[in-house]
């Protein structure tokens, strides 16, 4: 009975369609706003296309950089030029390494006093409500603009407790022996080609150590953005919580879209110390022809926390899978995710936990959108090694696709290899219940915002976890992509 | 060659193929007019069977599909009448002993619109001799058939064990599986169902059982063509000693399946902390009009449940039987033959009491 009804509605609503002018537009027409705002181009200095070992020299001595990191890019260069390219995933036969440029300097020395940013750069900032945030009470503001950080900033308070907060590049040369003994030991260049890649070109990027017992209370934040078209962006993260403390690290892209296809290869190395607690946030829009192949994984020793937050939006083709690898007896880690894939876009995403030691918990909770022709992929794995008794975890995918034309893939791999587990994993695939809309459209509400309030519903166990402007942010985002979609 | 990571299979070579001189079709009355069973090797008609899509067939891979098609040594062809329905099972039983060593089973089975049959499969070996298992079954379910297949298998630890199972159905057609996995060293079977046409269905139960050193790759397969269709897998298994299994659901909607629904679940005992379970549950998905839903989930046997039994007097070893019976009971009560369930029941008890 009840589904007859809904062949006539589906009936009624393609009559209807037939006679009105139908808003059904694609993203690619829609103006993205402040999103899609980009500069006129000046560089200091720009690399020849294509990686040979005398550019990675040339990058390295123009940083002024130690012989030993020098040594490394050379080292991650061979690595990287011995290894294939992945094949089990998206299709990368569109990314042409040769023809990218691997490092853009903009025209701009270090600034500590937002007065002191060029006009150009700040107004981008500005339209990204980027400086409002930093002026209200937020710690510090690492943006990063092409491949080097431009602005930095960090309250006083936090500078007495000993917290660092600066590029890498500097704590590179100040914070040497730090630098030196974590710097791509969690992501080894050999991980695959794309790590190795970054090993050889990284440039800018964030560093952050806070001491033993330092309670961090406000959220640091860094916004990353490419400009130059071509380039590619390689920047570092490295985050080291000492015993005992808490740290929330945010981390939010947007970029303008371009006609070169561009690549970003990030790492984002997190060490949690005993009793600590990571918060690592990331909102990611790259503009719809970037190849985002980015590498962040998280150890977390005992009893220690990490926590993943992670938005995926635009970008053409993305390969991201944070992990986390529990080492310590206790260590518990938690990743709630959202991805929406829209026209033309592949997002391949997912996360990756490892239970090393007894008693660690792991909670995965991951959604994901899929319209207009986009391709939606999660892939995941869990896996318990032989002494990780006691391990508790529970993951939980669900995807909602907004159409026919889209894909939605859900593919988790689980691999136990004890037996004093506690497993549970669940995911589920659907669209938005004619019922609900009908419901929600009885109320008085439209069916274009019945529609985005279900949506909107469906990523609030993300948006919750953001801080408030960027939850405002994360909600705009959806409202852009799905405006065209419903009408 | 042939080598298979999950399950520790390197540079795997099929072993020299015998023939399978013994009979294994059992009947135990006359088949009513309408039905043609015969041996493999006697009669294919393939022109009854023209929607085959063969390029679309993956099994446990080529090399064991087309092994079968070129060397198999046994199995059979049933072609089943319009409008036909047998209430009694149809028992194909493998024995494979020291004349017999190896099993090349090729099975076609056909049943014409509105046809309902339950064929059941017993493979098994007899002494402790290397034995070689390599099956493929095909069937073809016309408009609002049905068709169950059973298949058992109880071959020794020495043994190898490989079977391909593939069927195609069409507008309310049904196939039910119903797989119970209890032997070889090294196992792989592969269940894949298209279900082609408007309200096509396709139920799988499954239960496994490994102890020793055995390992077990399954693999069942849902794809979504038809509008409307249905398909439900349903696995429960047990692991001891040094076993390891790999499970791997996939339910695929491909485009048009509109309105469908699926669902997988798997549930897995772990009873010794040598064990390995890797479980592998795909959703795949282009169209937007479905449910697809699966769940797995993994633990030990609650220490309450273990506390009550044994405070009835069980000992501990009598009540994890007693709980992983009753875990496997439902599915084995499937199985519409009284002989083999408790061929089946004494072969599980036999195993966890040994352990």
């Amino acid at each position: 009975m009840m589904r007859d009804m809904k062949i006539l509605n589906q009936d009624f609503l393609i009559y209807r369609g037939e006679g009105m002018e139908r808003k059904k537009t694609y993203i690619e027409d829609v103006d993205r706003g402040i999103y899609d705002v980009k500069n006129e181009l000046s560089y200091k200095y720009k690399a020849d296309k294509g990686l040979t070992p005398d550019i990675v020299r040339e990058i390295s001595r123009e940083k002024n950089e130690p012989n030993w990191m020098t040594d490394f890019r050379l080292k991650s260069l061979e690595i990287y030029n011995s290894k294939p390219i992945p094949t089990w995933g998206p299709d990368l036969s569109e990314l042409n390494i040769e023809e990218i440029i691997t490092y853009i300097r903009p025209d701009t020395e270090m600034k500590h006093s937002w007065d002191d940013v060029p006009e150009d750069i700040k107004n981008t900032f500005e339209l990204l409500g980027l400086p409002q945030a930093e002026r209200e009470s937020l710690a510090g503001v690492g943006a990063q603009y092409d491949s080097e950080v431009v602005y930095h900033n960090i309250r006083k308070e936090l500078v007495d407790q000993g917290v660092v907060y600066m590029d890498m590049e500097t704590a590179l040369i100040e914070y040497e022996d730090i630098v030196r003994e974590y710097f791509m030991t969690l992501v080894p260049p050999s991980d695959h080609k794309f790590a190795a890649l970054h090993g050889a070109v990284w440039s800018g990027g964030s560093f952050v150590y806070v001491p033993e017992g330092v309670d961090v209370d406000i959220p640091l934040q860094s916004y990353f953005r490419l400009n130059a078209p071509g380039a590619g962006q390689f920047e570092h993260t490295l985050i080291i919580v000492e015993k005992g403390s808490r740290l929330h690290f945010i981390e939010g892209c947007s970029a303008p879209k371009y006609k070169v296809n561009n690549l970003h290869a990030g790492c984002v190395e997190l060490f949690v110390k005993e009793n600590a607690s990571l918060r690592y946030s990331t909102i990611e829009n790259w503009s719809k022809n970037m190849f985002n192949l980015n590498t962040k994984r998280a150890v977390v020793d005992k009893n220690g926390t990490i926590e993943w937050v992670s938005g995926s939006f635009g970008s053409k083709v993305s390969m991201l899978y944070p992990m986390s690898i529990l080492r310590g007896e206790g260590a518990r880690s938690e990743f709630t995710g959202i991805t929406f894939a829209s026209k033309g876009q592949h997002l391949d995403t997912g996360t990756k936990v490892v239970h090393a030691a007894p008693y660690t918990t792991s909670t995965v909770n991951s959604k994901s959108i899929s319209k207009d022709g986009g391709y939606a992929f999660y892939r995941g794995l869990l896996k318990v090694a032989p002494k990780a008794y006691g391990c508790k975890s529970t993951v939980s995918c669900e995807s909602l696709m907004l159409d026919n034309e889209s894909i939605s893939d859900t593919l988790p791999i689980i691999e136990l290899n004890n037996d004093n587990i506690d497993i549970g994993h669940e995911a589920k695939i659907g669209r938005i219940s004619d019922e609900a809309i009908f419901y929600l459209m009885s109320r008085g509400i439209s069916e274009e915002e019945a529609k985005a309030m279900i949506v909107r519903g469906f990523v609030e166990p993300i948006t919750k976890e953001l801080p408030l402007e960027y939850a405002v942010e994360l909600n705009n985002l959806i409202n852009i992509e799905l405006e065209g979609t419903i009408g | 060659m042939i080598t298979w990571k999950r399950i520790r299979l390197d540079n795997f070579l099929f072993p020299k193929i015998y023939d399978y001189k013994k009979e294994f079709i059992r009947l135990e009355e006359e088949l009513p007019l309408g039905i043609r069973l015969d041996k493999i090797y006697d009669t294919i008609d393939r022109t009854k069977i023209n929607w085959l899509s063969t390029n679309e067939i993956n099994g446990l891979g080529k090399e064991f599909i087309s092994f079968v098609n070129e060397f198999y040594n046994s199995g059979i062809s049933l072609y089943l009448q319009k409008d036909i329905k047998i209430n009694k099972p149809l028992v194909i039983e493998f024995n494979m002993d020291k004349e017999n060593p190896t099993v090349i089973d090729k099975n076609i089975i056909v049943a014409e619109p509105n046809s309902e049959a339950t064929i059941i499969f017993h493979y098994s070996t007899d002494d402790d001799i290397e034995a070689f298992h390599n099956g493929f079954t095909e069937i073809h379910a016309k408009e609002n058939s049905t068709i169950t297949i059973i298949k058992v298998q109880r071959v020794n630890s020495l043994s190898h064990n490989f079977d391909t199972n593939i069927a195609y159905v069409k507008g309310e057609g049904k196939v039910n599986w119903i797989s119970v996995e209890l032997g070889s060293h090294i196992s792989g079977s592969d269940y894949t169902t298209f279900l082609e046409e408007e309200a096509s269905e396709s139920n799988l139960s499954s239960i496994y059982l490994g102890d020793g050193n055995r390992k077990m790759d399954l693999s069942y397969s849902m794809i979504h063509k038809g509008p409307r269709s249905i398909s439900n897998i349903e696995t429960r298994g047990a692991l001891m000693d040094n076993s390891k299994k790999v499970f791997r659901g996939n339910l695929d909607f491909k485009k048009g399946a509109r309105l469908s629904k699926g669902a997988e679940e798997e549930y897995v005992l772990l009873l010794d902390p040598t064990v390995k379970s890797d479980s592998i549950p795909a959703l795949l998905c282009e169209e937007d009009d479905v449910q697809g839903e699966h769940a797995a989930s993994a633990g030990q046997i609650s220490e309450s449940q273990l506390f009550y039994l044994m405070s009835r007097g069980l000992s501990e070893r009598e009540a994890k039987k007693l709980i992983i019976e009753g875990a496997f009971r439902p599915i084995i009560d499937r199985i519409p033959l009284e002989g083999l369930k408790q061929i089946i029941d004494s072969e599980i008890e036999r195993r966890l009491m040994n352990a």
